[in-house]
């Protein structure tokens, strides 16, 4: 077993050395330090509604008001809302695709008829 | 906050997933990827053909084309892109996003396809078989 009692002195003796400043910058602050300056504009005193209005009812309102603004924004995940078997009313979209999208479709010949592209096709 | 204009079928997260598929895609397998979101305009294969062959390079394109009211999926494969991504790998990848969409999961097919396609299409070609 480690007796580590001699080591013990020490180091209190470094903790009383390292706190001494603060506590003497403590004890020479006096109470006269903190009247404000002559120079300062004596400031109106506060009703306890005002009070109460800028400390809690202003904060509530903001809150109250982001809340309703985030739960009326659109939900998140699901944008498209597509459930199968719905009519899709939506403005074709074209990713990828050429910059004047299907205008350009409606005139390209199908150039190649002799079946040369692969793929597949389904219906779900 | 901005509700989504009429007209509109997919948010700008939507477009932001699908545009990232792509591109994942592209660099992926070196083809070019595009993906139609619409009713066809007449019969749907045709219809998606002839976008595949307005696209800029068809030979080396995939189009995968999604009519959700139809509930139609067509995929069409350029020449060279079929080479390497043969007709059974696409129908594998268009049962999948199938059962995305039946699932009601447009994005989530469209995405997952895109990718699945996009891996397939990643083998190279073997220049040296004899066949």
């Amino acid at each position: 077993m480690i007796d580590n009692r001699p080591k013990l002195i020490p180091r209190r003796l470094v903790r009383a050395v390292a706190v001494t400043p603060a506590l003497l910058v403590l004890a020479a602050v006096s109470p006269a330090l903190a009247v404000p300056p002559e120079q300062w504009v004596e400031a109106d005193p506060v009703s306890p509604l005002g009070y109460l209005l800028v400390l809690l009812l202003i904060p509530g309102a903001l809150f109250v008001v982001i809340s309703l603004l985030v739960s009326l924004g659109p939900s998140g995940k699901d944008g498209s809302g597509y459930q199968p078997g719905l009519a899709w009313r939506h403005e074709p979209e074209w990713f990828g695709g050429p910059r004047d999208g299907v205008e350009k479709a409606e005139q390209a010949q199908p150039r190649t008829l002799e079946g040369a592209e692969g793929g597949a096709s389904g219906r779900w | 906050m901005v509700p989504v204009a009429a007209g509109d079928a997919f948010s700008a997260d939507d477009r932001f997933e699908i545009d990232k598929a792509i591109r994942h895609a592209e660099t992926l397998c070196r083809f070019e990827f595009s993906v139609y979101v619409g009713a066809s305009d007449g019969e749907t294969r045709p219809f998606a053909e002839r976008l595949h062959a307005s696209l800029v390079a068809p030979d080396r394109s995939v189009l995968v084309l999604v009519d959700p009211g139809a509930r139609i999926l067509e995929v069409v494969t350029g020449v060279a892109a079929r080479r390497v991504l043969d007709d059974a790998e696409v129908a594998l990848a268009a049962l999948s996003m199938r059962t995305a969409f039946a699932a009601g999961d447009l994005v989530g097919g469209i995405t997952g396809g895109v990718n699945q396609l996009a891996e397939h299409a990643r083998r190279p070609a073997l220049m040296h078989s004899s066949d």
